[in-house]
């Protein structure tokens, strides 16, 4: 068999194998956490005084790399997530949402996924209601949330347009609800 | 003991959720019982904290953390622990925190012990080169109003054991803390027992 051919089948069948857990762990969280989730809120707090955001540099989807900085002089939403946290899985359509709305106006929306593999998260985008446009970055070894102070999945950080943060949110939010989209609407 | 019931219970899609919301409530905390799966689980709200315990089997442990490729020692070390999966909610006006290092357990025999922490945790799982950073509790948070965290609470008891649990929280300078009675582990699999 060709080189390219083996290549292609292992990684079908990686793409396989990574539905498939993907799946079992959605199956798997709802089974064991089958009690009543907590509603998501929509408050984000402010940092005061707002502290400045630890550059970084993270690959994206396709290998290429992002910095935070190559987004300064707009207004950041960073978020620290993964697909296995119920809440994290449960915000991301309305931070598409609230992208969509402003993204013209300078909003960038940056989801720095912890520990994944990049096939497995591909897998769980293209299963949501509402795939995400905005770029997602690969923080594998947790370096860049150590840095953030990031104490659980999912956290959310509202950036302004010198790159300090002003807002924080730890835990799953609608980010699309009128009091997050006016604190936008104050950094743009 | 008396037996509570949910208050609102809109259209024939939470009607399980009714059946659900079905507990026993015991000095504060409501234990309930998903009837399709028979997790257990125990809620307290007051003093401006909202927390959840949950059953966590050990098989689920070990499948979650086997599909994040870390290794068995990893997985076994904590599968083999009386696991809670742990919701906490600041439902207070004001910063709220805990520290997991305050929090104590008491088992069946009456002995109290405390719980091992995330930062514990870490400094196992980083010495064996495991850079994965999630799932246990955060030991240490401040919560601003609204904010809210899970993760698991990892107890060095036996599987289907009971504990009662002393969960200590602060909110400004003021110290809370409330008993949670009779929490009982998941029980083991089948095939382990």
């Amino acid at each position: 068999m060709k080189r390219s051919c083996r290549i292609w089948n292992a990684r079908l069948h990686q793409r396989m194998m990574l539905k498939a857990i993907a799946l079992f762990l959605l199956l798997a969280v709802s089974a064991a956490g089958a009690v009543d989730l907590p509603p998501l809120g929509h408050t984000m707090n402010p940092v005061s005084p707002p502290l400045a955001a630890p550059d970084f540099k993270l690959p994206d989807m396709d290998g290429e790399r992002h910095a935070l900085s190559d987004f300064r002089g707009k207004v950041v939403m960073l978020n620290f997530w993964a697909t296995w946290c119920p809440p994290c899985r449960r915000e991301m359509p309305s931070m598409q949402r609230l992208y969509e709305k402003f993204n013209e106006r300078g909003l960038v929306v940056v989801a720095v996924n912890q520990f994944e593999d990049p096939d497995l998260v591909f897998e769980f985008t293209g299963r949501l209601s509402l795939e995400p446009t905005f770029p997602i970055l690969f923080d594998r070894e947790s370096r860049v949330s150590e840095q953030f102070k990031v104490k659980g999945l999912p956290t959310t950080y509202l950036l302004d347009k010198q790159g300090k943060i002003r807002y924080r949110a730890i835990g799953g939010r609608e980010f699309d609800h009128p009091e997050v989209e006016a604190l936008i609407e104050g950094l743009l | 003991m008396h037996i509570g019931s949910a208050k609102i219970c809109a259209g024939l899609l939470l009607v399980a959720g009714c059946v659900q919301a079905a507990a026993a409530v015991e000095d504060g905390v409501t234990m309930s019982t998903d009837p399709d799966t028979g997790t257990k689980s125990w809620k307290f709200a007051g003093d401006g904290l909202d927390i959840e315990l949950i059953q966590v089997p050990p098989d689920f442990i070990r499948a979650s953390y086997s599909a994040r490729g870390l290794p068995s020692s990893v997985s076994e070390a904590v599968a083999t622990r009386c696991v809670f999966g742990t919701i906490v909610r600041n439902v207070s006006d004001r910063p709220l925190s805990y520290r997991v290092a305050d929090w104590r357990y008491t088992n069946a025999e009456g002995v109290e012990r405390p719980i091992k922490t995330k930062s514990e945790w870490l400094k196992e799982w980083h010495a064996m080169g495991v850079r994965f950073s999630w799932s246990i509790l955060a030991d240490d948070p401040t919560f601003a109003v609204g904010d809210w965290i899970q993760g698991f609470t990892t107890l060095a008891e036996p599987h289907g054991s009971r504990v009662n649990l002393k969960v200590v929280w602060s909110i400004e300078d003021k110290r809370y803390e409330k008993i949670m009675s009779n929490l009982e582990c998941a029980p083991a699999p089948e095939n382990d027992a």
